[in-house]
């Protein structure tokens, strides 16, 4: 009960940042501006101790799973930075333009169509030292997760998106679409599921045009994925899952409002199941768990709570108790962790901003504090601020002749 | 013991048998987003894995290089898709589920499965290779090893499900090409189910399990009379209720099942009374001696009421209708919002408003 009266404390937006940027920039930094930023020397000292073991864990991530996946970290950061407002302050323009370089050079064409790949870990330096880059090989092929992820991150960037090949995109989601409706992560590999079919969704959505899928299929798919609680799994029989029912609500959603004026939302009695069943997620910590029974985490704040968004469900969140849990996952020196005490990374940061950016406080909950609560408003179909999405919407569509 | 790369393990670059190899550096361009930081061992494996690739050899020393990278990178797709293709290559056509290449293939997916548990990669690497062996039944022994180590993990519960649907599931092919559904293969996941649960009867991955294998994926052989196991997955859940009767998993199974059947919630309205209000001081022993199969009583120490429950029983008076369900049911959320279940408050608010809404337009029908 103290919990409700208690205020909130700051949500640290500057470190915050600070966090982003610097995954940005190369984890090595985290350490040497850490320590020129404390004065007492014991406190540096066991400060960067601390810092040590998050370092060495972020560098085992990194020779890990980030090195393919770099273009979803920059989203990550990036997104961080415009949700927080403070893209234009943080980013000059001169290094706007070469992310905007960086991210076009991940777009390649080739016999599937074209996309973007997560970064040229499979490309070889002679290869691409001609002008004109070759066509990729079977193993270099863009990867549909990452498409999504990139095109949010131009329209974060304000690109005008005129070196988008629209047909190669659509060719491409052509080429990963498999029988039973769903998508491969790259074309012609049978790692598929529903995160990959929103990407196509997403996609199709921002080129407001729907023709490299087949959209029954795809949500004929969907419904293989409902479990018996009101969520969705990850793949047919999958246990229910907070991320995957977003997925599955926002694909739905974006299928429905874009793909030829059917309908193809859930009834009514499904609706309140998976409503009823998203909002028990929330747990006594004030945070959303992923599954029945499990941990709240702070990414499920967004996955539950966009999904609530998009049922129509939103004001029935306790959006006080869902900040203070966040605040409970701030990291000291910047960046929000999964779970209070955890070790924080930009996708936590992310999706929290993100969830705040639905939910805010109430100024009886947050007092002096409101100020550093306070978001612009988001998309919580695709994932990204209102005017981004507005972006989007505006410059991603083929212009008509 | 797992291997590690170790550090004093020689380079690619320095390997005598790499040596007609010539490496293929990343390309990097223009300045680089979020760098990343490589250590040499990673750079180096990778750079022979590029020259690979474009020269297009499928070789047994490719097993080692790929293997090499997957250990420091599991996420790494290209090194597992190529892995898998080279494999394919070097294995005799029809492939006998012996043959020494793809045993020691399984056995380090094995390793590797314990080792990277929480990557997607591993899991749809084997997934690829049980399509060659055709052992689903070695597979639930290894996942059941797995499922003892992390009762909930998201992954190893996919890998069983998608197990059980594509070798006993509706179309599942025999190795002939034939149509054939391994029933065997569902012999004793119940009684799986039944273990895990005994041990933690709120793991909600077991519960969703139960429902696939009883409900979800076709009908198990000497299961064919639906209203008996309907009957006694209402005992099985009701019992686990009794047991631990604040267990989200367990109604939601045993909502699951009734919305599955098409059995009307209220059925079970007289179970779920004894748990939705405050023990009863005054109940007399006798009444509480008498042991009712199909409606089991919470036990003595059991936290009453329970939130589950009232929920339950709101919702199915709300579906029953008429003035006097829809009010107790307005009554049970009101207690729900503001005793038993704060956190949801509005959300139970939102329920009465809705249902106040419902009645009025009933009893104008009524009136007209």
């Amino acid at each position: 009960m103290t919990d409700q009266i208690a205020q909130l404390p700051r949500l640290s937006r500057v470190a915050h940042a600070a966090h982003c940027k610097r995954c940005l920039s190369g984890a090595l930094l985290l350490l040497f501006d850490l320590a020129a930023g404390l004065s007492d020397r014991r406190r540096c000292i066991k400060a960067i101790n601390r810092l040590l073991i998050v370092f060495l864990r972020t560098l085992r991530l990194t020779v890990g799973s980030l090195s393919n996946n770099r273009l979803a970290l920059a989203f990550y950061c990036i997104g961080s930075l415009d949700l927080l407002g403070v893209l234009d302050e943080h980013i000059p323009g001169s290094d706007r333009d070469e992310w905007r370089a960086w991210l076009w050079e991940q777009q390649t064409r080739g016999k599937y169509g074209s996309g973007f790949r997560p970064s040229p870990f499979m490309t070889g330096e002679r290869q691409s030292n001609n002008d004109l880059p070759a066509d990729y090989t079977d193993y270099d092929t863009p990867h549909i997760i990452m498409t999504y992820t990139a095109l949010l991150s131009l329209a974060i960037l304000r690109d005008d998106f005129s070196r988008l090949d629209r047909p190669g995109l659509l060719k491409f989601l052509r080429a990963c679409q498999r029988s039973d409706g769903s998508f491969s992560t790259v074309p012609g590999s049978n790692e598929s599921d529903l995160r990959t079919l929103y990407c196509a969704f997403a996609i199709s959505s921002m080129l407001n045009d729907w023709s490299g899928v087949d959209v029954p299929r795809a949500v004929s798919f969907i419904a293989t994925c409902r479990t018996y609680e009101g969520g969705y799994g990850q793949s047919p029989f999958c246990e229910a899952q907070g991320g995957t029912t977003y997925i599955a609500v926002a694909s739905l959603s974006l299928a429905s409002a874009g793909a030829g004026r059917v309908d193809y939302t859930m009834t009514p009695s499904e609706r309140q199941v998976t409503i009823s069943w998203l909002l028990r997620n929330q747990d006594s910590s004030g945070g959303f768990c992923g599954r029945t029974g499990k941990d709240a985490d702070a990414c499920y704040c967004f996955w539950c709570g966009a999904a609530l968004q998009i049922l129509g469900a939103g004001e029935l969140v306790d959006s006080d108790k869902l900040a203070a849990f966040l605040a409970r996952c701030q990291f000291k020196y910047g960046g929000i962790s999964k779970a209070p005490g955890e070790n924080p990374d930009p996708y936590h940061t992310y999706l929290s901003l993100a969830a705040l950016s639905m939910y805010t406080p109430s100024i009886h909950k947050a007092g002096d504090n409101m100020e550093s609560w306070k978001f612009k408003p988001l998309d919580p179909l695709l994932n990204a601020r209102e005017d981004t999405a507005s972006w989007i919407r505006e410059h991603v569509p083929a212009k008509l002749a | 013991m797992p291997k590690k790369p170790q550090y004093d393990e020689p380079l690619f670059a320095e390997l005598p048998e790499w040596a007609d190899v010539k490496p293929v550096e990343q390309y990097e361009g223009v300045n680089p987003v979020a760098p990343i930081f490589y250590t040499p061992e990673y750079t180096d494996a990778t750079n022979y894995f590029r020259a690979i690739v474009q020269s297009g050899e499928k070789s047994a020393r490719v097993l080692d290089l790929t293997e090499n990278i997957i250990r420091q990178n599991p996420a790494h797709y290209s090194a597992w898709q190529y892995r898998y293709e080279t494999l394919i290559a070097l294995l005799p056509t029809p492939t006998p589920s012996s043959h020494p290449l793809l045993t020691a293939e399984v056995e380090l997916m094995d390793e590797l499965a314990v080792l990277f548990l929480k990557t997607y990669q591993v899991w749809h690497h084997r997934r690829l290779l049980v399509q060659i062996t055709r052992e689903p039944q070695r597979e639930l022994a290894f996942i059941k090893k797995g499922l003892e180590a992390d009762s909930k993990n998201y992954h190893t519960w996919s890998y069983r499900q998608w197990i059980l649907g594509f070798f006993g599931g509706k179309g599942s092919i025999s190795k002939d090409g034939d149509e054939e559904i391994d029933e065997d293969l569902w012999a004793s996941e119940l009684d799986f189910v039944d273990v895990l649960l005994a041990n933690d009867v709120r793991n909600n991955s077991a519960w969703h399990h139960r429902f696939f294998v009883v409900w979800a994926c076709g009908v198990r052989e000497g299961e064919e009379d639906r209203d008996r196991v309907l009957k006694r997955e209402l005992i099985y859940s009701k019992q686990s209720i009794s047991l631990a009767p604040s267990n989200p998993s367990a109604w939601n199974y045993l909502r699951g099942i009734l919305t599955h059947t098409h059995t009307p919630f209220p059925l079970v309205s007289t179970f779920a009374q004894a748990y939705a209000y405050p023990r009863d001081p005054q109940a007399s022993d006798k009444q509480r001696e008498i042991v009712d199969l199909e409606n089991p009583l919470p036990s003595d120490t059991a936290e009453l009421p329970c939130a589950e429950a009232m929920e339950f029983l709101a919702d199915a008076w709300e579906s029953e209708g008429g003035q006097d369900k829809i009010e107790a049911a307005v009554k049970m959320w009101t207690s729900l919002a503001n005793e038993r279940d704060v956190m949801r408050k509005k959300y139970w608010e939102h329920r009465i408003r809705d249902a106040h809404v419902a009645l009025r337009g009933e009893l104008k029908k009524k009136a007209a």
